[in-house]
């Protein structure tokens, strides 16, 4: 079965019955009524994955390779977030080869003004500066007066969402380090307050406001937020918060490296979230400087890694304890993995790690269309193939925010090397 | 000692060379028993490792007649003293074969009932693997001994693949560890350790690692014999519950390998027990 909606398990379907799988689909596919030329990118990038799957041999000693610089490969991606950043200047979610741009997405509009800024810092783009600028404008307007942020796409969901509202402080956070505008602190600061005012006594969200009600090891995304939200504001309780979440998101890490607590009714456990989780965990462990975390996630992180090196590429979901990988890849979940690998060797040492990334990011490059109609030149699909269980048939612009960060940190990490000389370094797992 | 072969080819100079330096030290091979060179997957896997280009010097190599300029044919040029015979150079296991009088058998998966009853039959006290697939554990306890390979790094520390090249950027000894396999990768008991004394020499990574090939082809003799007499013994490896392993080296390590190769200076030792 399909899933149309599993990429924005933020939406929630509060007061109505969820639509069936067969009445998204038909939605969705009668998009390709509305505006049939998109009939032949469907055709072709059909074709395409289908030959490529029918094709392509993985042995011990392979790894893909591309002559695509990754300063290239950057410049593309940063060129379909442009182009999906509509009329109202909010970020697109997807464009999907049946039905198009969807509407602007408030969540991923947020975590992308710190890609914009650290793109526009690495490659000098006024561009990327001022996209990122209308960005912050467009959120500050969608803010509710209780701080919080609406979940879902624009204008289709006006409940409040912890996700979405933590996804979006982080933009918040860096709009106001770039800018110091006091309007985008006071915002962010109002955003942090309902996160710690929703904020159970055990560190979790559950609740209203919490995906389906129930609290999610993922929404360690939001701890990260709040401590970069301390960092900034210099105000303690925002960082006691995030830890409290930490402290929550660690009693569900299992001796074997699995994290439990993902906790999506209806969804498999998609690499992303698995990614989530380890980033939110990893970013908010150090910025509170505790090791523990560090710790805590280099062992899922090498499972990953091991599992990566063995087989060349990762499945895009699994069943609990790593067990049942699905025979699809979700290429936001790798770009994700390629971030942390990259983060844990700056922590770590270790040069497996960069090894494993810059593979990692080979495969990515690989699946980058270098020409094609707006939404689909410089985009990353959801699932590969184009037809994988996670978000099917769309590009989005969260898989470009992710893989856009790994080839970033990839250039700082291989900037570092040529400048200091070679480190002897002891390996960390 | 009866002695069998392990390859991933019977073109496979590493075997090649291998036979002849046992036999040359007293132990003809039994038997030798070699992957199909013209598998589908061996060629896929020979594409992804040496490109279009190295598979076809490879293939002119080996099917086309020697050249008559005096030029050898060898893409190993440390292997080229073992190899030599007097009208050339030994190009197959069938040539190593036909002039030591063992036999060679070709198979699809060394692990399958055929190649393990093919094996049995020779009833080995040792198997020593030059390549080829995953040994799984009914092979590993056919021969009475165990199944000998040459790790291209030093054990414990640098298991798995590019074992020269994390070998360099680790710090680690560069130098060959002969051991015993078992289910793991590179977790078997250690025979011998050998550091390299002239890696320093190398002038690229691909040349270190043909040094240490023959390196290793050199040494293992060696190995056999104390084995024969009962003077060297295997020792569990320590360090098993750290993960060790490592994987194949992306291109810009590799780099950085190469770099740290052309400015290191090694010290002078011998064998590690």
């Amino acid at each position: 079965m399909t899933d149309f909606d599993a990429a924005v398990p933020e939406k929630e379907d509060r007061g109505s019955a969820p639509p069936s799988f067969a009445a998204k689909a038909l939605t969705e596919a009668t998009g390709l009524l509305r505006a049939p030329q998109r009939v032949f990118p469907l055709i072709q990038k059909l074709a395409s994955d289908r030959v490529r799957t029918s094709f392509e041999q993985k042995h011990l000693y392979s790894f893909a390779t591309t002559k695509r610089s990754s300063a290239v490969t950057l410049d593309l991606l940063l060129r379909w977030i442009f182009t999906a950043q509509r009329s109202d200047d909010g970020i697109a979610a997807y464009y999907s080869l049946l039905t198009g741009y969807s509407e602007s997405y408030p969540e991923v509009t947020g975590y992308l003004v710190p890609t914009l800024y650290e793109y526009a810092r690495a490659q000098g783009d006024g561009a990327a500066i001022a996209a990122a600028e209308r960005a912050t404008n467009w959120l500050l307007s969608l803010q509710t007066p209780t701080g919080a942020f609406p979940g879902g796409l624009h204008g289709r969901e006006q409940e409040p969402s912890v996700f979405n509202t933590g996804q979006i402080l982080q933009g918040l956070v860096c709009a106001y380090r770039e800018t110091k505008r006091p309007e985008v602190l006071a915002s962010a600061i109002a955003a942090g307050d309902w996160l710690i005012n929703t904020q159970q006594e055990d560190g979790s969200w559950s609740g209203p406001g919490a995906y389906q009600n129930a609290p999610h090891t993922y929404y360690s995304m939001v701890a990260w937020a709040l401590a970069e939200l301390s960092e900034q504001s210099t105000d303690h309780k925002y960082g006691a918060a995030a830890e409290r979440n930490l402290d929550w998101v660690l009693s569900h890490f299992r001796a074997s490296g699995w994290v439990d607590g993902i906790n999506l009714r209806g969804h498999p456990n998609y690499l992303h979230f698995i990614a989530y989780v380890l980033q939110g965990v990893l970013e908010c462990g150090i910025l509170r400087r505790r090791t523990d975390a560090v710790h805590a996630v280099a062992k899922p992180a090498w499972v990953l890694l091991r599992k990566f090196e063995t087989n060349k590429y990762l499945p895009g979901a699994f069943d609990s304890d790593f067990k049942n990988g699905h025979h699809f890849t979700c290429l936001t979940g790798n770009a994700q993995m390629s971030c942390v690998w990259l983060r844990l060797y700056e922590m770590t040492d270790d040069l497996r790690y960069p090894n494993a990334a810059l593979k990692m990011n080979e495969m990515l490059k690989q699946m980058i269309p270098v020409r094609g109609r707006p939404g689909i030149a410089g985009g990353i699909s959801g699932s590969y193939p184009i037809w994988g269980r996670y978000q099917p048939l769309r590009y989005i612009s969260w898989g470009c925010k992710f893989f856009a960060d790994a080839l970033m940190m990839e250039q700082r990490l291989t900037q570092s090397f040529e400048t200091s000389a070679l480190k002897v370094l002891p390996c960390a797992s | 000692m009866r002695i069998v072969i392990l390859s991933s080819s019977i073109y496979s100079e590493t075997a090649c060379a291998l036979a002849l330096r046992v036999a040359e030290a007293g132990y003809v091979p039994v038997g030798a028993l070699a992957l199909r060179t013209l598998d589908r997957g061996t060629v896929l896997r020979k594409l992804g490792q040496w490109g279009v280009r190295g598979v076809t010097r490879y293939a002119r190599n080996k099917f086309l007649p020697h050249r008559r300029d005096g030029q050898t044919l060898v893409s190993n040029p440390y292997l080229e003293p073992v190899l030599k015979h007097r009208d050339g150079v030994f190009r197959s296991l069938r040539e190593v074969a036909a002039s030591h009088r063992f036999p060679v058998a070709i198979c699809k998966d060394q692990n399958a009932p055929e190649s393990l009853a093919r094996l049995k039959a020779w009833s080995p006290d040792l198997i020593i693997f030059t390549g080829g697939n995953i040994l799984r554990k009914p092979l590993l306890e056919v021969p009475r001994l165990g199944v000998l390979n040459v790790h291209l790094g030093w054990l414990p520390e640098i298991r798995g693949m590019s074992s020269p090249e994390w070998s360099l950027l680790q710090n680690v000894p560069l130098g060959v560890t002969i051991h015993f396999m078992d289910e793991g990768i590179d977790t078997g008991p250690i025979l011998q350790k050998y550091e390299l004394h002239d890696a320093a020499r190398s002038g690229s990574l691909s040349d270190l690692r043909n040094r240490l090939i023959a390196f290793g082809i050199d040494k293992i003799a060696e190995v056999i014999a104390g084995l024969d007499q009962g003077t060297i013994h295997a020792k569990p490896q320590s360090d098993l519950d750290r993960d060790n392993q490592f994987f194949v080296m992306h291109e810009w390590l590799q780099n950085r390998a190469a770099r740290r190769l052309t400015t290191m200076r090694l010290p002078v030792d011998g064998a590690h027990g």
